[in-house]
């Protein structure tokens, strides 16, 4: 297990290699200036151009500029953005931990709603819950989020006046996003629980289980559960990467300073630094999140070996 | 890091309770006299320093935070701030300001002559890379520090204490109403070089308000009155700047004006009827036309626009009413000169002929005379993703009509538009707007019509400058060169108007559209004397909680 876990992370470190090499490539491919243009409508002073194309090493080969990355990045430095000029780990830190908070309590409102939903679903099948459950699960999959995001905001926040209407990063102002960024997620969990359910209800050592006596909690948890939970794990941790690469419609609805906003407005702006940061994260997260779904398998179902 | 959390919460319940009992009581004098706390959102500035301050975000804060030289009325109208008096030789090359002896920076350092020279060396300095350091460029030895041939700003000296004496290169006698942009703001001795991060985040001033802690990004800037303001203090007591996502700006504005988050506001373009129906009775609407031109540029020296006539029979043929009333909704006022109205002295309404009404006849005839045949491919870029889109469909349509032309819209993201609207080759017509920078015509006549401005790159061919459809004339230069050399400032106005009228109306070196015309929201029920200032902000250093 050890060595496997040693082996997943030095394979990490060639697929960021991988990535950033790839983007490096890309970046440079795109027309026009990266330093060429302020913020708004207006093109730079040349002599300013001039001077942060020296700063930045943007006059270096292409091979050059990538190997200072790699030298700044070993010692944690992501360079500085060429708007403000600040260190792009200083503009990206809060930014990853307003999207982590905001994923985190989407992912516990999804599995809370989705795993309960599908399990009542799956368990009264055909009855009425399970007809309005699965109903109400159609719907949230064809809401677009931020119709379901403006709807919240403008009932709760502007109408009732529960929530903010501008988030400050409180608790409080993190409900309504989470639940418009769960809402699609959960109805999507509801529905793979309830089909896994089934089938497992269906399996013979389930069969077994009921007939040898045991208490129906026990037949539930023990062996229903975690047998059909699998397939979730894995759609949960495919889903909550890519929550931690931002929502930028949600974030926008509800001004929500994350990274999904951060990673579309530099790309308009090319501003190439925070856009390899805010990349190599997103790759260096999916990794290590499959690697801990890989992980909870082994957990779940001794049977998988991992080796 | 929790209970930093929950006190931060009782602060704001504090905060809010009070901004309640302040709204609650219009009679309650004891709260008026603490001044109350005037909210309202912004996106991110680049800098609030004013080395590098530039949009109306930045702006905005850095001249709350400094004072200059000189303020600026809404119409135009130069104030004297620090400048108690200004001298200019006859040559309008020396310009000599008396500087008001006695005021302070909020930490107690004088400001002296001495506060603008290290200011404004700081600016143009090589090292600093200042994107709003080529607003200097006029003043001699500019070339030499902003190259990093020299440290020193041989055109700007401290004579005394109270006396700044400052050489320009050429002669200019609206040097003053440049200096009310914040890059000529003073600054003490703590500034230190542009890139002390620590002042970048938290300026120290001379303004009517100071930072109240450092610029939180992202997230908020609080000003708070500056108590020993050398000029008439503020009436409010606290600034409360929230930073909103950029995306979606003008809604949450909008949205938090309506939730009583915010006491001013931009709104999203397509709700401006319904929030001037629902706010205009209540007196909550504030509306102004405001320094700055819509216009589309014209590729002066490609076909099939490179003939005054080609670019009349455009003018002629575009119908701004019909526009102003059917895609903008009345929000939008057609525009009949490049010069906007709030400059008084200079502005000639009507003085574009072929843009005060369309006229399907005389675009045919001066079409046909121009070569401009119908079927004739014309290009119309425009920047995507700014709502353009619905208005410059309706232009292309109305050419269609008229001239017969076969418009080939050209829609690009703002990087690589600008890219293309530099490049030599380009032809046709681009959507494009221009904002006062300082009250003066020279501000939009030179960088958008002068031979100077197209600045053409040796290398690449492509235009540097702001006149990116290279309209050049060398009677309009001679003309923009007089003006600036006449010291009478009704003489000078009038070679301004003649300049304008060559450029715009004989030759039509490009086409103007719309004005600039802009709305707010002000919560008039709270506040006294909210206007907005001619830099489109609120003007927080008069506003009064009621």
């Amino acid at each position: 297990m050890g060595s496997y876990v040693i082996r997943r992370l030095g394979q990490m470190v060639v697929v960021l290699f991988g990535a950033t090499v790839v983007l490096f490539a890309c970046l440079f491919v795109l027309p026009g200036d990266p330093v060429g243009s302020l913020g708004g409508d207006k093109a730079r002073d040349p002599a300013v151009v001039a001077e942060l194309r020296e700063r930045y090493g943007l006059n270096d080969p292409l091979p050059v500029q990538y190997g200072n990355f790699v030298k700044n990045l070993a010692k944690g430095d992501l360079g500085e953005d060429y708007t403000q000029r600040r260190p792009v780990t200083e503009i990206l830190a809060p930014k990853l931990t307003n999207t982590a908070k905001l994923a985190v309590a989407a992912i516990v409102i999804d599995i809370a709603i989705g795993l309960l939903a599908g399990m009542i679903a799956a368990l009264f099948r055909y009855s009425f819950w399970d007809v309005l459950i699965t109903l109400l699960t159609t719907m949230a999959v064809g809401f677009p989020s931020f119709v379901i995001g403006l709807v919240l905001l403008s009932t709760f926040s502007v109408k009732l006046a529960w929530f903010p209407v501008i988030a400050d990063g409180s608790f409080q102002s993190m409900i309504l996003p989470a639940f418009t960024l769960a809402i699609l997620d959960a109805a999507l969990v509801a529905r793979l629980m309830r089909g896994t359910m089934l089938e497992v209800l269906k399996a013979d050592y389930v069969k077994t289980a009921v007939a040898k006596g045991l208490p129906r909690r026990t037949v539930l948890f023990k062996h229903v559960m975690r047998n059909s939970i699998i397939p979730v794990v894995t759609y949960l941790g495919i889903s909550f990467g890519s929550l931690l690469g931002g929502a930028l419609i949600t974030e926008a609805i509800f001004n929500w300073d994350g990274i999904g906003l951060a990673l579309v407005l530099a790309i308009q702006q090319q501003n190439n630094p925070i856009i390899i940061g805010v990349v190599s994260f997103g790759v260096a997260v999916f990794v290590v999140l499959n690697l801990i779904v890989d992980l909870l398998y082994a957990v779940l179902d001794p049977r998988i070996r991992l080796a | 890091m929790r209970g930093a959390k929950s006190a931060k919460w009782v602060a704001g319940a504090i905060v809010v309770a009070l901004a309640a009992t302040a709204c609650g009581g219009g009679n309650d004098k004891g709260d008026s006299a603490k001044g109350g706390v005037f909210r309202m959102g912004i996106t991110e500035p680049t800098a609030i320093d004013p080395f590098n301050a530039q949009e109306s975000e930045g702006s905005l804060v850095a001249h709350n935070l400094f004072t200059g030289l000189y303020k600026v009325e809404p119409n135009g109208k130069l104030i004297p701030a620090l400048a108690e008096s200004a001298t200019t030789s006859d040559d309008g090359k020396t310009w000599t300001f008396k500087i008001k002896a006695g005021t302070k920076f909020s930490n107690g350092e004088p400001v002296d002559a001495e506060a603008f020279v290290r200011a404004w060396t700081r600016v143009a300095d090589k090292k600093s890379a200042s994107d709003v350091a080529y607003h200097m460029a006029g003043i001699e030895g500019y070339e030499d520090l902003n190259s990093g041939k020299s440290d020193k700003f041989a055109g700007v000296k401290a004579v005394d204490a109270n006396t700044l004496e400052v050489k320009l290169s050429a002669a200019d006698f609206e040097f003053d109403k440049k200096t009310v942009h914040t890059v000529f703001a003073p600054v003490p001795k703590v500034a230190g070089a542009a890139d002390n991060k620590a002042y970048n985040d938290q300026p120290i001033g001379n303004g009517p308000f100071k930072m109240e802690g450092a610029w939180e990004h992202n997230k908020k800037i609080t000003l708070v009155r500056n108590d020993d303001y050398g000029f008439e203090k503020a009436k409010l007591a606290k600034v409360e700047i929230t930073i909103l996502n950029p995306n979606n700006t003008s809604t949450l504005e909008y949205q938090g004006f309506q939730a009583g988050t915010f006491d001013w506001a931009r709104m999203p373009t397509p709700q401006l009827p319904v929030a001037k129906q629902k706010y205009a009775p209540k007196n909550q609407w504030v509306e102004a036309d405001t320094s700055g031109i819509n216009y589309l540029v014209a590729f002066n020296q490609n076909a099939p626009l490179n003939s005054p006539d080609a670019r009349k029979a455009i003018s002629y043929a575009i119908d701004r009413e019909a526009i102003a009333k059917g895609v903008f909704q009345g929000m939008q006022k057609p525009a009949s000169s490049v010069l906007p109205p709030s400059f008084a002295d200079v502005y000639q309404e009507g003085v574009c002929t072929t843009c005060v009404k369309q006229d399907v006849a005389k675009a045919k005839e001066l079409a046909e005379k121009s070569g401009l045949k119908p079927g004739t491919v014309l290009d119309f870029g425009y920047n995507t993703g700014s709502g353009h889109e619905e208005w410059v469909q309706a232009v292309a349509q109305q050419l269609k009509d008229v001239l017969g032309l076969e418009v080939k819209l050209n829609g690009k993201p703002f990087k690589e538009a600008l890219s293309e609207q530099k490049d030599k080759k380009t032809a046709g017509l681009w959507r494009s707007a221009w904002g006062a920078d300082y009250p003066t015509a020279d501000n939009f006549l030179f960088p958008l019509l002068a031979t100077g401005s197209i600045n053409e790159d040796p290398a690449t061919g492509a235009a540097q400058g702001d006149n990116r459809g290279r309209y050049s004339n060398p009677e309009f230069d001679k003309l923009l060169d007089q003006a600036r050399a006449t010291k009478d400032a009704a003489a000078r106005a009038a070679l301004y108007k003649q300049a304008e009228k060559l450029a715009v109306d004989t030759e039509q070196g490009l086409i103007p559209l719309w004005k600039r015309t802009q709305y707010r929201l002000a919560n008039t029920a709270k506040f006294d004397n909210v206007k907005m200032d001619f830099f489109e902000d609120p003007n927080l250093a008069e506003i009064s909680a009621k």
